[in-house]
């Protein structure tokens, strides 16, 4: 951990860009990124942490004529060094350091959640709270007198309905008056023998006169190092005189954990509870019982009797939804493509370039390049994240999590990954951008390639219209229990082989919300163009190379050296392995190309396959293109959702594992 | 004891009590309960001349204090005390916070039998104090519990959480930071099949827990 401020190179460019720097701190689920929607538009940045997934989302906004910063912290319970995504909400805002955090709070919960806040200015951070979902809490017949609850804390609170943009300007106005003014930061009162033992070893920091880590105030550090923080500690370790200041803070834990009979991380983690309860308790009043019938229903999608049968009928809906939706959505952009696009296209290259080996190159990227982008990620990333948009902001995603964790535990994940896993089914990409709702890279890891061994419709197209086709559908199930059993295989195999081991499931459960369409479209439309910026150039330049490849003549060129492993291991004809290297580019493409080569090859008695592959070979060939890298397109996604490293590691596996189950399946299975 | 059932003295009891916490802690020494009490290691002895005199501490071994079953008594009647106090001054008379710690220490000693009785009535015999501790009945004891792993309990069956088993401080912080502390009471509201996870009510808030950290929590089931 680093600990100057300010280091991270996307956060430093942010912070150069604006005058005035804001960052949204909250639990999970209280409305946050609805709020970061509502202020910024379209233009955001993530920045990440080598090693860590969760993001962090940075944006700039205009307000009566000033330029305005906004980072969105991942949301959590905490700011502390114990899970991925609290050290990551701490880093950026030590980092970023922002003129004020707005810290939003669920008024339906506000006990809960008023320990961030109060964490927040023990860091000695300017606040402004936004008292977020009063609607929700009018409607439970809870009332919270804000200026009391501001005046308690010392900050200013402003009411929000964020969905709506209700009370936004106002908080604005709040936090930009909030952030001019800097400084004169409130700060939590605790017990008396805590602050003592606060005020003492700050005294003893000031003393020391060891700048800092972080820039903190010397309370705010103080609290770190008896709260055991890890950053904290290692700071103390390094600095001049730290050894007293280490012995100091652990003599100052014991006298607090022999008063309390409970050690001094835990008694401070009370203490800011207690506080916590104690100032919800004086600011909220119950005018009336709420109503439990939503709540009731609510419950039904955890009780295994209703929620099994629930959560099949919801992922039914799912797959059915890519596959049908996503399907028509891309019969419509490649039609309209081919259409209305493609023939100008042609014609321009063409007309420029001639008919000759370059033009043609050419035309595989721009033309049928973009052509693959319509055809596979685009329209079941739309239609995807809009579904995934609805399970995630209605809080279902996590009763999924419950349901289906004993599963995917012995895989080494948690529930949330069989969302991922069943968006599999009807596209790769998406399910690999999926992969986000798992919380620590290994997880990522090992649920990205499990993704890219689920077989995705275009795969699905491949063994409908060649081993269905000609071999029977016995053989097609076949190809799919083989693929299953390798993927359980994989996944058991990678979770005993990766470093590390599953965390346990620790997650809130959250009420049903209604979704607001708005932040849906808002956050489907940030993912797609993530997905654009990130994917197109590669799917672009991809399909150019193998057009090179192709429109040269160089394609057969390949033929001699991949003959040992296609004709030899394989036992396919060295045409077929041609077509499952041009495949990447989009799987349903193997079984076109295989047709158009082999009459190029063998003459036009080749356009039935069955002319010179036999069943056996119909079925390895086809097993071996549902096992390896899923597409050019994948390989993108991969490489930006867990690294160029790891994406072709995971890339190299698929194929390892494809042409051995393939050479496997050559020699065991006859038809 | 004499009038009302005043106990003894401030000084010897804030004594008694430094024994018995550090007895629960593990052991108490003549040492140790001077660094507590901030103390010389004569003035010490004295006291704990007087807590023997009065059959409330014994020596055990050659350097063991032990609180009798008397002390014990009088040790938690304090903690009762203290902790209606600290009841008291929040809910009743709206302290602020940082103070209500050390303010129900101050009274705790000067706190009659039967004012405290009287107190526990006032505020609707409370089960906890504001920080969560449990509050000791009138003549009940705090004992040691063995305590039930979480994922014993049925679906519908709630309980107090006494301790996070094995020393795990990272998912110790993190429970704490939910709110899923020691002494927070907790309501079981389903047990996922098949090996699941855990759904626990809290304060109004649903967490769901897998089987493997739900086993490491030890409620005490109501």
């Amino acid at each position: 951990m680093s600990l100057a401020a300010g280091c991270h190179p996307t956060i430093d460019r942010w912070r150069a860009d604006v005058t005035v720097r804001l960052a949204l701190a909250g639990n999970p689920n209280v409305g946050k990124s609805s709020l970061f929607n509502w202020l910024t538009g379209m233009g955001v940045a993530t920045a990440n942490y080598p090693g860590k997934t969760v993001e962090v989302a940075l944006a700039t906004t205009q307000f009566k004529g000033q330029e305005i910063g906004i980072m969105d912290l991942p949301g959590t319970y905490a700011l502390g060094s114990t899970s991925e995504d609290q050290w990551v909400a701490r880093q950026a805002l030590l980092d970023a350091r922002p003129d004020a955090v707005v810290a939003v709070v669920d008024a339906t919960r506000l006990e809960r959640n008023l320990y961030l806040p109060l964490q927040l200015l023990d860091m000695g951070m300017p606040l402004v709270i936004a008292l977020n979902l009063v609607d929700e809490a009018w409607r439970s017949g809870v009332r919270i007198d804000h200026g009391r609850l501001g005046r308690l804390l010392g900050v200013p609170v402003v009411p929000t309905v964020a969905v709506r943009g209700q009370g936004l300007d106002r908080l604005m106005e709040v936090a930009l008056e909030e952030a001019r003014r800097g400084g004169g930061v409130s700060m939590p009162r605790y017990g008396r023998d805590v602050e003592e033992a606060v005020a003492s070893l700050a005294d003893l920091l000031v003393k020391s006169g060891a700048p800092l880590p972080w820039e903190l105030p010397a309370r705010a550090v103080a609290i770190l190092l008896l709260e055991d923080d890890e950053g904290a500690l290692g700071w103390a370790a390094s600095a001049a005189g730290g050894d007293e200041i280490v012995a100091h803070a652990r003599a100052a834990s014991a006298e607090i954990a022999g008063r309390h009979d409970e050690p001094a991380p835990i008694r401070i983690a009370r203490e800011r509870h207690g506080l916590a309860g104690d100032v919800a308790s004086r600011v909220k009043s119950q005018v009336r019982t709420p109503s439990r019938g939503q709540d009731r229903f609510w419950r039904w999608t955890t009780a295994p009797a209703t929620g099994y049968p629930l959560l099949g009928l919801v992922l039914v809906a799912l797959f059915a939804g890519l596959f049908y939706v996503g399907d028509a959505l891309s019969t419509l952009l490649t039609g309209g493509w081919e259409t209305y696009v493609s023939p100008w296209i042609r014609l321009g290259v063409l007309g420029v370039l001639g008919e000759g080996v370059t033009g043609r190159s050419l035309l595989w990227g721009v033309d049928a390049g973009v052509n693959a982008a319509l055809a596979v990620g685009i329209p079941y990333i739309l239609v995807f994240y809009l579904m995934l948009a609805v399970l995630e902001d209605t809080g279902y995603l996590n009763a999924v999590a419950f349901l289906t964790d004993p599963f995917m535990h012995r895989l080494g994940l948690h529930g949330r990954a069989v969302i991922p896993l069943v968006a599999g089914a009807g596209c790769n990409v998406p399910a690999i951008m999926a992969t986000r709702v798992l919380a620590t890279t290994r997880e990522r890891i090992l649920a990205s390639t499990l993704v890219c061994l689920v077989p995705c419709s275009a795969r699905t197209a491949v063994i409908a219209g060649a081993v269905s086709k000609y071999v029977g559908w016995e053989a097609a199930v076949g190809v799919y229990l083989i693929v299953a059993a390798l993927g359980w295989g994989a996944g058991w195999g990678l979770n005993r082989l990766l470093p590390g081991r599953s965390t346990g499931l620790v997650m809130e459960m959250f009420p049903f919300r209604a979704p607001c369409l708005r932040t849906m479209l808002k956050r489907t439309w940030h993912r797609f163009a993530g997905f654009v910026r990130v994917a197109m150039p590669v799917v672009l330049a991809g399909s150019l190379v193998l057009g090179i490849i192709y429109e040269t003549g160089l394609v057969w060129a390949f033929t001699a050296p991949l003959a040992p492993l296609v004709e030899g291991w394989l036992g396919l004809p060295a045409v077929a392995g041609l077509t499952l290297i041009f495949a990447v580019l989009r799987k349903e493409l193997a079984l076109q190309l295989l047709i158009t080569l082999a009459v190029a090859h063998y003459g036009a008695s080749a356009g039935d396959i069955t002319a010179f592959m036999d069943r056996g070979q119909i079925f390895t060939y086809a097993l071996v293109n549902t096992l390896y890298i899923p597409c050019i397109a994948t390989i993108a996604v991969l490489a930006r959702e867990i690294g160029w490293k790891r994406g072709l590691a995971v890339s190299g596996f698929t194929i390892a594992l494809a042409l051995l189950a393939g050479g496997v399946a050559r020699r065991l299975i006859a038809f | 004891m004499a009038d009302g059932g005043r106990l003894p003295e401030a000084a010897l009891l804030e004594s008694l009590d430094a024994v018995y916490r550090l007895d629960r802690e593990g052991s108490a020494t003549l040492a140790r309960l001077a660094k507590r009490l901030h103390l010389e290691e004569d003035d010490a002895k004295s006291r704990v001349r007087d807590l023997e005199a009065r059959g409330l501490v014994r020596a055990e071994g050659p350097d063991r204090l032990v609180p009798t079953a008397e002390g014990e008594r009088v040790a938690l009647g304090l903690v009762r005390r203290h902790r209606l106090l600290e009841r008291f001054l929040t809910d009743t008379l709206g302290l602020p916070w940082h103070r209500v710690h050390e303010e129900a220490s101050r009274l705790t000693p000067v706190l009659a039998d039967d004012i405290a009785e009287a107190l526990a009535k006032h505020l609707g015999a409370p089960a906890t104090c504001p920080h969560g501790h449990p509050i000791p009945s009138a003549d009940g004891t705090l004992s040691h519990e063995e305590g039930t792993p979480l994922h014993r309990l049925r679906a519908g069956q709630g309980g107090t959480i006494l301790r996070i088993d094995r020393e795990e401080p990272e998912l110790l912080k993190y429970l704490a930071a939910l709110g899923l502390l020691p002494e927070t009471r907790i309501e079981v509201e389903e047990v996922g099949p098949f090996g699941g996870p855990i759904l626990v009510r809290s304060a109004g808030s649903r967490y769901a827990l897998g089987r493997k950290i739900a086993a490491r929590i030890l409620v005490r089931p109501a």
